[in-house]
């Protein structure tokens, strides 16, 4: 009883900080151009992060494999952008639908080839094949690309514009918008399309929906194609603003802070975590550099993870079906 | 264990003995003969990839106690060689103490800093834990890079390791050092299975509920495989900074390295004495040498059209292929197929 009672306070408590916060950042922002400048780009990276976060939710979701190999995926969609944009020196429009297919595509293969047969497995093996296959790819990458950096060209018009004191670059506001549009295209999908629904159905009870005549395999294998493809938006949008690096699979590990912060399985987790993730980055780095070390808003997302596996580890969105050890 | 025909215990001694009969105690003395006379027969290079593997070894062994038998999957196993590297360097290098202060050292701290990080494991398992190490290895990166005691990103030399005025200088000296701390890492990993904490790890892998409702301490048993894992990847770093790499850099531990540690214990097999061994013996066999000095040369010079540098993309290629079909064809590794062999060549012709 008395255990419930703290929780409803602890909930009292984190609306109101969460309102104050949310005060504070209105009231900053129209007073602080840095303030507001940060705020749009932690945004912007945290929708970056969340669209990752949620290939990673549908895999998990629909087949309980957790998958290791997305920083590594994002870098090879980047990559194989690069490659239609500029070596190829496609028109966007040709490009774009090319680098989808590319994405559905690696889905398929990685989930035909490596998952299949591992169906039924213990959980340590289906964590450590994506690994195997995320060092696969980084060596793919590796072979066709070798240099390590490069630039994609600008996707978005550059002009900055003013909002009160700040001074924002326009992509970032697109990136956000365009995140928002493949979340509602995500949620209509899952709401109206038959597979959306077979997709759900599994998430839910997996015995269920085989036993309704539901190809279960086919639904992991679209779960997979989906989870690339969004995967690798994410990844052609982070990587129109800073370039293609090996810091891209890093983006990838650090996408799993909003996983670790929503909770697993959860859409809605992962739109509002990220987010939150991208803002502690951009604030952290922004206003704890010169306090601590320089590159400190590299590390803050896996702080983050750290800070959350101790204090509440099955999310801000947790369900309390909790496996209790 | 099966024994040959006719071989049969009288007592528990007996049949508690890792090597039971006049043939197995031959092949092992002839083993550790073959092992310890090796700077005879190899010149310095080989020395210098056996050294490798060696240090390797250790970590492996560790990280098999840590995976293989507790069944606590740590993807971080690099980072945690890093800070054991890293204690021994700014010991030695900077506080000017004796080496072997150093090694032990190394040991403590990377164990302790793994408890710190094996903490979550008292509440979550599987990906959580999985990512926690992730989170672990870049955290401990990014601290050594930016840390002036550490040298940050210009590096930290490292002097030669050295005992009581002896100096391991030469390849040779290193070699039997290195040789020295392997075996002995490898007798106390083999026996720490058969005892009670190593029976509790294996309850805690198979079903922790289980064990806990058995009476395992799970925080107590869980925490002590991440500080033995951990203080073996410690004497592993210590070894590497001293009689391998002697300038350190953050660079030297990259999340990549964790992941093959994990593929070496893995195609070698889970939980197994042998597993490590036969797994940290063939990757690094492929990586320091067929690799490097066969196959790379070879495409090199044979597809000379595509852009250069391509074909050190062949290593994670090769080694990432490797893990995925050791997972679906043979999920427990190289050891499995020894065992398979022995019994099969024992039983040979009359194989039921």
């Amino acid at each position: 009883m008395s255990n419930k009672k703290s929780k409803k306070y602890l909930k009292y408590t984190l609306w109101v900080l969460a309102a104050g916060l949310l005060g504070y950042a209105i009231w900053m922002s129209v007073t602080n151009g840095e303030f507001l400048q940060f705020l749009i780009t932690g945004i912007s990276i945290g929708m970056v992060y969340a669209l990752i976060a949620l290939g990673f939710a549908l895999i998990w979701k629909s087949s309980s494999v957790a998958n290791l190999a997305l920083g590594q995926i994002v870098l090879i969609s980047s990559w194989f952008t690069y490659s239609m944009l500029v070596q190829a020196a496609l028109p966007a429009y040709i490009a774009f639908p090319l680098v989808i297919i590319f994405a559905v595509f690696l889905g398929w293969c990685i989930e035909r080839f490596a998952l299949r047969p591992l169906i039924a497995q213990p959980i340590l093996s289906l964590i450590t094949v994506t690994l195997g296959i995320g060092y696969f790819i980084q060596g793919i990458v590796t072979f066709i690309w070798p240099w390590s950096v490069a630039g994609l060209p600008r996707l978005f018009p550059r002009e900055v514009i003013h909002i009160g004191p700040a001074v924002i670059s326009q992509e970032y506001l697109w990136v956000i918008g365009i995140c928002l549009l493949v979340f509602v295209l995500l949620t209509l999908f899952f709401r109206y399309h038959r597979m959306g629904i077979a997709m759900r159905a599994t998430a839910d009870d997996q015995m269920a929906v085989q036993a309704s005549g539901i190809p279960v395999t086919r639904v992991f294998s679209v779960s997979w194609m989906f989870a690339c493809a969004v995967a690798a938006i994410g990844g052609v949008l982070i990587s129109s603003i800073g370039g293609i690096t090996q810091g891209l699979v890093e983006t990838g590990l650090k996408s799993f802070s909003v996983v670790i912060l929503g909770v697993l399985d959860s859409f809605v987790g992962c739109i509002v975590a990220g987010p939150v993730i991208g803002l502690a980055e951009t604030m952290g780095g922004g206003y704890l550099t010169q306090y601590l070390w320089s590159g400190v808003k590299d590390i803050i997302p896996f702080v983050i993870i750290i800070i959350v596996m101790v204090i509440k580890p099955y999310g801000l969105f947790g369900e309390t079906r909790i496996e209790r050890i | 264990m099966s024994l040959p025909c006719g071989i049969r215990n009288y007592n528990y001694a007996q049949d508690m003995a890792i090597v039971r009969t006049r043939t197995q105690w031959g092949l092992l003395l002839a083993l550790i003969a073959v092992v310890f006379t090796a700077p005879l027969y190899f010149g310095n290079y080989w020395l210098g990839v056996f050294n490798l593997i060696g240090i390797t070894l250790i970590a492996a062994v560790g990280l098999n106690i840590l995976v293989g038998y507790c069944g606590q999957l740590s993807i971080g196993h690099a980072g945690f060689i890093a800070v054991g590297a890293y204690t021994s360097a700014v010991l030695t290098n900077r506080f000017e103490m004796p080496f072997l202060v150093g090694f032990l050292a190394a040991g403590l701290v990377s164990g302790l800093i793994g408890i710190v990080f094996g903490l979550p494991s008292v509440r979550v398992k599987g990906f959580y834990l999985a990512i926690t190490t992730v989170a672990a290895q870049f955290i401990i990166i990014w601290v050594i890079n930016h840390w002036g005691l550490t040298g940050g990103f210009t590096g930290i030399s490292v002097p030669y390791a050295s005992i009581g005025g002896f100096v391991f200088r030469s390849k040779t000296s290193q070699f039997f050092l290195i040789a020295g701390v392997a075996v002995l890492t490898i007798f106390l990993a083999k026996n720490l299975a058969r005892t009670r904490v190593g029976r509790a790890f294996i309850a805690i892998r198979d079903n922790d509920l289980a064990a806990q409702v058995m009476g395992v301490n799970l925080l107590y048993y869980k925490l002590l495989a991440f500080f033995i894992g951990c203080f073996f990847a410690g004497i592993a770093g210590s070894l590497l900074a001293h009689c391998y790499y002697l300038n350190l850099n953050g660079e030297m531990f990259s999340f990549t390295d964790s992941i093959l540690y994990i593929g070496m214990i893995i195609i070698g097999g889970l939980g197994t004495s042998l597993g490590p061994i036969m797994g940290v013996v063939l990757i690094r066999l492929l990586q320091q040498v067929l690799l490097p000095i066969y196959l790379v040369p070879f495409l090199e010079s044979s597809f000379k059209n595509l852009p250069s540098g391509f074909a050190t993309g062949v290593t994670p290629m090769l080694f990432g292929l490797v893990i995925v079909l050791f997972l679906i064809l043979e999920p427990r590794g190289l050891a499995h197929r020894w065992a398979l062999f022995k019994s099969a060549y024992r039983l040979w012709p009359f194989s039921y």
